[in-house]
């Protein structure tokens, strides 16, 4: 599964009005909004680099499963393509997630609660959420904005080698403009 | 629901040819719970992977090298159970083979230690019971038999009326309650319960002598 990316902000003024915009170009469906607590987990090796897994669970829905995410390393490959690519393996498990990662050796790095919306429009999923971090360690209850802006994602999972998903994925983003542009991340400015 | 399981130990040490008598002592089980009116229902299986923590991961970790066990029943044939022994078991979707797969450089596969049990599934009335044939690649080891008890979720509600039913069909052979529960008895039953007695019973056969071939033919 290879989920292509790409990511903006829109400062917290603008909100509405991207939303509006985003219920007109999207599916039709109940706005869902979601409150997430994520906590990112490293299992450190003599390889360069930790392997890195993702634990996200539902604050506002009692009894979901929990979600653990890998994502690979983003492919380097074709610069035309208007997405970041990455390999992606999505499993649902039993609430005992962080107990197991522990006794697997994994240690938790950082951890962040995320609130906002989210679209679909057939396979892109659209989310425009905001990042809060939290202040204690364990404590989502007190927790602070980590910035005026909300994010904005645009991604697609689908199997490896479908790349006529980005493109669908540009259209889209074009029609978001002037409100958000909405671009591929070149990973090494974040490293 | 609550599962049951038993090793025919002193069975399958008995000094005849391999295999063979571990498959006569399953069609006798079969052939009591026929005659006391069980209907067959398909089969089964349940298999587990041990992988344990690569040396390159241990020394930056500063703690012994670990088992962990992966798991899977044909009942949840959707699920994975991954669990290490006296800890967590994690119930999680098959896509967690995958990721097994992304960590290999962390947790390694100890090849020649798969093992399944794999046989045919019995109805009678409310009860299920499985009995099958505990193999490590070729070579037959043992034999697991799991009864469950449908309508209760409690442990602690059933464990007489199992037992009861149990001795009708394994007479002599029926053993005492399982560690599983220690003091749980009023917990709800779960699948990962069944699993840990199943990691429980394969590990105990691992550690078992083989069958000895008797005599040279």
């Amino acid at each position: 599964m290879m989920p292509g990316t790409v990511f903006r902000s829109v400062l917290d003024h603008s909100l509405e009005s991207l939303i509006h915009r985003l219920r007109g170009l999207c599916d039709n469906m109940e706005p869902e909004t979601f409150l997430d607590h994520e906590m990112v987990f490293l299992l450190k090796g003599q390889q360069a680099s930790p392997f890195v897994l993702r634990a996200r669970r539902s604050m506002d829905r009692a009894g979901a499963p929990w979600h653990l995410r890998y994502l690979g390393q983003p492919e380097m490959g074709d610069k035309n393509r208007h997405a970041l690519v990455r390999n992606c393996v999505d499993i649902a498990t039993s609430e005992n997630l962080t107990d197991f990662l522990m006794e697997m050796g994994f240690r938790m790095d950082h951890e962040f609660v995320a609130r906002g919306h989210l679209f679909r429009k057939g396979i892109m999923k659209i989310v425009v959420y905001k990042i809060f971090r939290i202040l204690t360690p364990g404590n989502t209850d007190n927790t602070e904005a980590l910035s005026l802006s909300y994010l904005v994602e645009l991604s697609v999972v689908a199997p490896a080698g479908q790349d006529v998903v980005s493109d669908d994925m540009r259209n889209f983003a074009e029609q978001l403009k002037p409100l958000v542009h909405l671009e591929k991340i070149d990973p090494k400015r974040l490293m | 629901m609550r599962p049951f399981l038993l090793e025919g130990g002193s069975v399958s040490q008995m000094p005849v040819a391999e295999g063979k008598n571990v498959q006569q002592t399953v069609e006798l089980l079969t052939r009591k719970l026929e005659m006391l009116g069980a209907e067959k229902q398909g089969t089964f299986c349940v298999d587990c992977e041990t992988y344990h923590t690569a040396a390159s991961t241990l020394g930056s970790q500063g703690q012994a090298g670990k088992l962990m066990y992966v798991m899977h029943n044909s009942e949840y044939p959707l699920s994975c159970f991954a669990l290490f022994e006296n800890g967590p078991c994690l119930v999680a979707d098959t896509n967690f083979d995958v990721l097994m797969v992304k960590l290999k450089g962390f947790f390694q596969s100890a090849k020649a230690s798969k093992i399944e049990t794999r046989g045919t599934r019995y109805q009678y009335c409310d009860f299920l019971v499985k009995v099958g044939t505990v193999t490590m690649g070729p070579s037959a080891r043992g034999i697991s038999v799991e009864v469950e008890y449908g309508p209760c979720v409690v442990a602690s509600d059933c464990w007489s009326l199992l037992l009861e039913f149990l001795q009708s069909f394994l007479g002599s052979h029926t053993p005492g309650a399982p560690t599983v529960f220690g003091n749980r008895h009023d917990a709800v039953y779960s699948p990962a319960d069944t699993m840990v007695q199943y990691m429980e019973l394969f590990n105990k056969i691992r550690k078992q002598q083989q069958v000895p071939v008797a005599g040279i033919r």
